[in-house]
């Protein structure tokens, strides 16, 4: 992970149809191995052009309470509505697609 | 770190753990929340420490919503000074692998950097952990916390729920009592239909404290230990008296009651106990001193016309505000509750007499324990006060529970009296005994205590072959005793009479003695006055004899003539 702080890491602009936000803590195993199966994800499926946001709740705590985060790590989908949430570090992949509205099928 | 939860601090080594965790654990619904919710108030009001409440079960909105009845838990204090954050996870949020604390915790970091909060409670942690599968996992974010605690400097109080009872309490996330400065269970049991808490310093780490078993009561201050402060005696001693309501009974306490000293009445029903009772009620209110009865037999009504019939006149004392009478049921709640509800009464009003009729009624079937020491903490409630306290109670009944409640406070009060029936000469009557009465010279002898119109005395003693007469048989003896007092009076009149008229007798008599003597004096004189002249008269002729004679031979002195009265020289 090269970013830190809230970091725009956007992948597929303001139009994306898929826009998640993923709110983490530092650089504990938690947030680092959240952050690694979001991208590898993203990477997954480049058609989706899943727009992401990363944010770091020690630099900017007052954005997690903005969204009522409180437990790290959280990827919360705010694109397509309804909003959608994981809690956890992404490791259960098959809820990770499922939230993202992603098919397995889709891939290879 | 003053708790705020009275009576905690006292079983607590002086409040909870500054700077350190405590974990408040037991099962649904025995208070937890109630115990965290109310520690943040007190920092509030007691330490000028504004609070943050981290909520993982029920919403924020929700927890101070339920506190908002107790009287800490006013909406304006809660809102202004404590931080809410609600850290529950809806329905909604899927589960998609492990996480960790350090976001929340640094959330509540910055939190409390804002608002310079010193207090945080963390309710229901144990929701959160349960989304944690993996055991390991659970250790390590509890000690993160505890780590994270150390070195905020805040003082955190973290509820979590035991699925088990208290006891059995340690597989329920065991470690969690090992990671925390201070771990208070708690716990409830229903006993006949009522409900008793119990609260317990399991853990104190570095502290000395009591890890006895408290009972609690959650009333409109919240949860109120039931410290056993009687493990300490240091009450003020009064030697002023009190009168008891009996005069007769005062003199036989040398005086009355001890100011601020307990009394015990017990006895069977209907001996008059709850007339005893009144009769203190109605002398100390006319005293002008503050009263409270508080009754768990009868109505304030009901009292108020039943001991007026023994001359006992409650009325004008409640008419004034001087008398207080209270009925509550005993059945009605745990005896906890009874004493907390009789703090609180006592807080808000400030008596210097209570009476309580009949304390046993604390002692139910099923809690003979609590009632026992329910019934001390009574006692110790009015000592520590100063307050003269009064309490009746059954005795002699077939209840082992009773009995077991008497022995209890028995020991403690410092007077006991105690009323039986007396069956005797085929009649019932009332005998009253002071069992004991420390500090107080008292007669050891039973009595007959009597009920009249005019109020309550206590009859004469009269022992026969070693049994005190009462009844008819008292009466009887009192008749034979103004007999005999009246034979005994008139001899004494007699003895009385005849002492006075005894010297004028004898001055009489010494009166016809000096005339008599008088009178033989008078004729003495007569005689000898009739001797001397018969003598001058003897010579005169004896000269006249000589002349005539013309003898030369000289006088001659005829011998003289002798009277046989005449006294010899």
């Amino acid at each position: 992970m090269t970013s830190s702080g809230a970091t725009d890491a956007r992948k597929g602009g303001a139009d994306a149809r898929l826009r998640v936000r993923l709110y983490v803590a530092g650089r504990s195993p938690n947030s680092l191995a959240a952050i690694g199966t979001l991208r590898a994800v993203i990477a997954e499926f480049p058609a989706q052009g899943i727009a992401f946001k990363l944010i770091d709740v020690l630099q900017t705590p007052e954005r997690a309470l903005e969204a009522d985060v409180f437990i790290t790590p959280m990827l919360v989908r705010v694109e397509p509505p309804p909003e959608r949430r994981i809690l956890g570090n992404l490791s259960d992949r098959k809820t990770l697609l499922g939230v993202l509205g992603l098919e397995e099928a889709n891939h290879g | 770190m003053p708790s705020g939860i009275a009576g905690f601090d006292q079983i607590a080594a002086g409040g909870l753990p500054r700077q350190g965790v405590t974990v408040v654990q037991g099962r649904a619904g025995v208070g937890k929340t109630i115990f965290g919710m109310q520690v943040l108030p007190s920092g509030l009001l007691d330490c000028s420490e504004p609070g943050i409440l981290v909520a993982f079960e029920e919403s924020a909105e929700r927890i101070l919503e339920n506190v908002s009845s107790f009287i800490w838990g006013s909406g304006a204090l809660l809102q202004q000074g404590i931080t809410r954050l609600d850290a529950q996870l809806s329905q909604s949020v899927e589960q998609g692998g492990e996480f960790d604390l350090i976001g929340l915790l640094a959330i509540v970091t910055a939190k409390a950097k804002q608002t310079g909060a010193k207090r945080v409670v963390f309710d229901g942690l144990d929701v959160l952990l349960g989304y944690l599968t993996n055991p390991a996992h659970v250790r390590r974010e509890v000690f993160r916390l505890r780590e994270w605690v150390h070195g905020s400097g805040l003082s955190a109080i973290v509820t979590s729920k035991t699925v088990r009872a208290e006891d059995q309490a340690a597989a329920d996330y065991d470690f969690l009592q090992f990671m925390a400065d201070c771990v208070v269970t708690l716990h409830h049991r229903i006993s006949q239909g009522i409900a008793l808490r119990f609260l317990r310093v399991a853990k104190y780490r570095g502290a000395a404290h009591s890890s006895n078993e408290s009972p609690i009561t959650i009333t409109s201050e919240g949860i109120e230990v039931a410290a056993s402060a009687l493990s300490e005696v240091a009450y003020p001693a009064s030697s002023e008296r009190v009168s008891t309501g009996v005069a007769r009974l005062d003199a036989m306490l040398s005086g009355g009651y001890y100011r601020g000293s307990s009394i015990l009445i017990t006895g069977a029903p209907g001996t008059a106990k709850t007339s005893l009772a009144t009769a203190f009620a109605e002398a100390s209110a006319a005293r002008g001193e503050r009263t409270l009865y508080l009754s768990f037999d009868e109505s304030p009504a009901q009292i108020v016309r039943n001991v007026a019939s023994v001359g006992i006149h409650l009325e004008p004392f409640i008419a004034s505000g001087v008398l207080s009478i209270l009925s509550r049921h005993g059945r009605a709640e745990n005896p906890e509750a009874h004493v907390a509800h009789l703090r609180a009464l006592v807080r808000a009003s400030q008596p210097l007499n209570i009476v309580i009729d009949p304390l046993s009624a604390l002692a139910q079937r099923g809690c003979e324990v609590e009632a026992e020491v329910a019934a001390l903490h009574v006692l110790d409630l009015a000592k520590s006060a100063g307050i003269t306290i009064v309490c009746t109670s059954l005795l002699g009944t077939s209840q082992p529970l009773v009995e077991q409640t008497e022995l209890a406070i028995s020991t403690i009060a410092d007077t006991w009296m105690h009323v039986s029936y007396v069956s005797q000469g085929g009649e019932r009557n009332r005998a009253i005994t002071i069992v004991k009465a420390r500090g107080t010279g008292h007669s050891n002898q039973v009595r007959e205590l009597v009920l009249a119109s005019d109020g309550i005395t206590l009859a004469g003693v009269y022992a026969v072959g070693g049994d005190v007469l009462m009844g008819t048989l008292r009466w009887e003896k009192e008749n034979e005793a103004r007999r005999t007092k009246a034979a005994v009076e008139s001899r004494a009149a007699l003895f009385e009479q005849k002492a006075e008229f005894a010297p004028a007798e004898t001055d009489a008599q010494l009166e016809a003695l000096a005339r008599a003597r008088a009178i033989q004096q008078a004729e003495l004189r007569q005689l000898k006055a009739i001797a001397a002249a018969e003598v001058s008269l003897h010579t005169v002729e004896a000269d006249q004899l000589l002349q005539l004679r013309r003898a030369d031979e000289g006088p001659t002195v005829p011998p003289r003539p002798r009277y046989e009265s005449e006294p010899t020289r």
